[in-house]
């Protein structure tokens, strides 16, 4: 019996070990082969982990079939250095790389949303560490400059987006509408010209969960407000803010918009907008191939999106990072793999095959030649960003997707709610 | 050492238990004491300060009656529409067993498919409920020279009142609405099997003594079905107050908070602030006790069923 006992308990442990094992690591496809030193015959195994801006492994534009092409290339040209590249979902990088951080596993190169949870401990290379000058020099400056943390810069700028007005050209020109709007008062004129002529959403107004926070953002802007004053406070129920958000409830009052703007995601709309049931809307690059695969495709222009007075010459810009880890200490590899990449024609690849947009001016003047991408590109060098730095932004942003639909119905009481967020928490 | 010989046998099952069911519940709570940050990292304890935050926001108190409300509604729609189903299943008619397969359906289904479905069918713009209540809408119109929106239907397609997902008022009874259709097939099938377990020759001696049928069903039916019931519903109470898949995929428990009951607030917190979070997955959990408590006080488990 004491046998059974002991085989009792063992089977019970090695079930616990199991399950422990399954939630505790998570680190499904994690190369735990320890490559990170130097491998045979002098050569340096970088180890990168990527994001996957494509449609997940196997599609043709799979994050791993792009940096496959990529490190051939490099490999090509440095064959002392090789790169192994593991790519991973938007969803669950965060968790496995901090998995990988904290197993003293990190990669020597991340590629992913935020670099700055590894400032504080020391963990990342300085840029200037890992890029040549000439490449620091060509970053747009304005994106660069969140990639420092307390004056040192950390984070490379990877790619970006931003956003302008999309317009149904063949709904246009039924409403008898010559040019696209410049100004609120033009925006409106516009819509309800839309309306008459039987367009049910003259404006897409997505200020659901998905992106609330982008949507309104835009139409702040348009009013020289934001989300934190000149002086960096937050300034959320601003005047000029409230003013902006009673001229929004003027169009959703006027049945203008998508109806119940508040819990519509710009997927939605962006769908609709495709499907032709849709006058304007805010998108980006990344809404290009959605609405190419609709019916409207080839009968959509981009412009500037509309502000009060004048269309605005700045745009909501998103960007996504690049960073070093010092644990290996490969910077002078590490370095030639990133000149490469910028300098090269990777950087411009991607920025094709996603629909992102570049972060250095070179990359820009190679774009300019597209219609479709200028009105983006004239907007990023003088982009305006969120508040992400302060530590306050991501519960306030989860508050905004939440509630900022509330604003076209009641917009002091709304953005006077979200304020006391910010401030308190 | 002889006494110690059941150990081996429910050992492995404890320790099971204890370590996906215990051992939670204790991170849970102490979690709940606890300053966490965005990327998983314990920063120090807090404790009161999670609850304090939870309950001081201000959609808390809507937020907790209405999970209470969407409970009973539900619980008590599914019960009585199952209690029919019921009854009509253990008729014997043609086609019974193609009528029970049928029901299956829903229950086979993914909730949260089931959710998406509905959400397309009521787009507001391509939805073919709303599709259907134009149609209507116009035949009426012509046929009787009825004005459809007398009627609450539209003549269009398009603008808000097409949009019933997007306000309170009409999308909370749609929600519920989902969530009898999922929950109905398991109720009912729980029901049947409580129906075959009365023996026929009751009903005869009641049929011998001139009872109706209002009266048998309920004296003899419903009494005797109480063992079923009571489990069928206490599942349903537990399951729809935890119930998360249809109001995320239908709402996301917007306008505002305005369709979120507690386990999406919580879902909504930890997006900001895992310890709040947390707290407020005690708060459900102690929800989810009193609720069930509650219910057996009022169905009286203990006495009649035991």
């Amino acid at each position: 019996m004491n046998i059974k006992l002991v085989g009792g308990a063992a089977l019970g442990l090695a079930t616990m070990l199991v399950l422990s094992s399954c939630g505790g690591g998570g680190s499904s496809g994690t190369p735990a082969d320890g490559g990170n030193t130097a491998a045979a015959g002098g050569a340096v195994t970088l180890k990168m982990v990527a994001a996957d801006y494509g449609d997940g492994p196997g599609a043709p534009n799979s994050g791993d079939n792009f940096w496959k092409e990529v490190v051939a290339e490099f490999e090509k040209a440095n064959p002392n250095i090789k790169v192994q590249v593991t790519v991973i979902n938007w969803n669950d990088i965060d968790k496995q790389v901090a998995t990988m951080v904290q197993n003293g596993q990190a990669p020597d190169i991340l590629q992913t949303g935020d670099y700055s949870g590894f400032v504080k401990d020391g963990l990342l290379h300085k840029v200037e560490e890992i890029v040549s000058p000439n490449v620091q020099q060509d970053l747009l400056a304005k994106f660069a400059e969140f990639g420092k943390v307390d004056g040192a810069a950390y984070g490379l700028p990877f790619v970006s987006s931003a956003r302008a007005l999309f317009y149904n050209k063949e709904l246009f020109e039924k409403a008898g509408i010559a040019e696209p709007p410049k100004t609120w008062d033009e925006l409106k004129a516009a819509a309800e010209k839309l309306k008459k002529s039987g367009v049910s959403q003259p404006f897409g107004l997505p200020l659901g969960q998905e992106e609330a926070q982008a949507e309104a953002f835009l139409w702040m802007l348009g009013n020289g407000g934001g989300y934190k004053d000149a002086a960096g406070k937050w300034a959320i129920n601003s005047p000029a803010n409230v003013e902006t958000f009673t001229y929004v409830k003027g169009l959703v009052d006027a049945g203008l918009t998508s109806p119940n703007p508040g819990t519509k995601d710009r997927k939605t709309v962006w769908e609709d907008f495709a499907a032709g049931k849709v006058g304007m809307a805010n998108g980006g690059p990344m809404s290009i191939p959605i609405f190419d695969k609709g019916a409207v495709k080839d009968k959509y222009g981009v412009v500037a999106i509309p502000g009060k007075t004048g269309p605005l010459n700045t745009t909501l810009g998103v960007m996504d990072w690049i960073m070093a880890f010092n644990q290996n200490k490969h910077p002078d590899e590490i370095k030639k793999f990133f000149d490469f990449f910028y300098t090269g024609p990777a950087a411009e690849k991607i920025v094709d095959l996603y629909k992102l947009l570049p972060v250095t001016n070179g990359g820009i003047t190679k774009l300019s030649g597209d219609e479709k991408l200028k009105p983006f590109l004239d907007g990023l060098p003088n982009a305006s960003f969120y508040p992400f730095q302060d530590p306050k932004w991501s519960e306030l942003n989860t508050q905004i997707k939440q509630t900022m639909g509330g604003a076209v119905k009641d917009p002091a009481k709304t953005l006077g709610e979200l304020q006391k967020v910010a401030e308190t928490g | 050492m002889k006494k110690l010989e059941p150990l081996a046998w429910v050992g492995p099952a404890v320790l099971l238990i204890a370590g996906v069911v215990i051992w939670p519940v204790i991170e849970m709570i102490r979690s709940s004491f606890l300053q966490i940050s965005r990327f998983g990292v314990v920063r120090e304890g807090n404790f009161p300060d999670n609850y304090t935050k939870v309950f001081t926001s201000k959609d808390f108190g809507d937020i907790m009656v209405r999970s209470v409300i969407w409970v009973i509604a539900v619980v008590a729609l599914t019960v009585l529409i199952s209690l029919l189903l019921a009854q009509l299943f253990n008729q014997k008619f043609p086609g019974r067993k193609l009528a029970r397969w049928a029901l299956i359906a829903p229950w086979a289904a993914s909730v949260l498919m089931t959710a998406i479905v509905f959400k397309w069918m009521l787009d507001p713009e391509v939805g073919v409920i709303n599709l259907i209540r134009r149609d209507l809408g116009v035949f009426l119109n012509n046929t009787f020279g009825i004005e459809p929106s007398s009627l609450g239907l539209l003549g269009a397609m398009g603008g808000t009142s097409a949009d019933q997902l997007g306000q309170a008022s009409t999308a909370m009874p749609w929600l519920v609405f989902v969530a009898v259709f999922v929950s109905v097939p398991f109720t009912t099938y729980a029901l049947l099997a409580g129906l075959a377990t009365i023996p026929a020759d009751i009903y005869e001696a009641a049929r011998m003594d001139g009872a109706s049928k209002f009266r048998t069903y309920w004296s003899i039916t419903l009494p005797l079905l109480r063992p079923a019931l009571t489990v069928a519903a206490l599942i349903n109470v537990m399951n729809v107050f935890n119930s998360f898949p249809i109001i995320w995929a239908m709402t996301k428990g917007q306008p505002g908070y305005d369709t979120a009951t507690s386990t999406i607030f919580m879902y909504i917190l930890k997006g900001s602030d895992i310890g709040a979070s947390a707290a407020m997955s005690v708060v459900n959990f102690g929800m989810v006790i009193v609720l069930t408590i509650i219910f057996l006080r009022v169905s009286r488990w203990n006495k009649e069923v035991a």
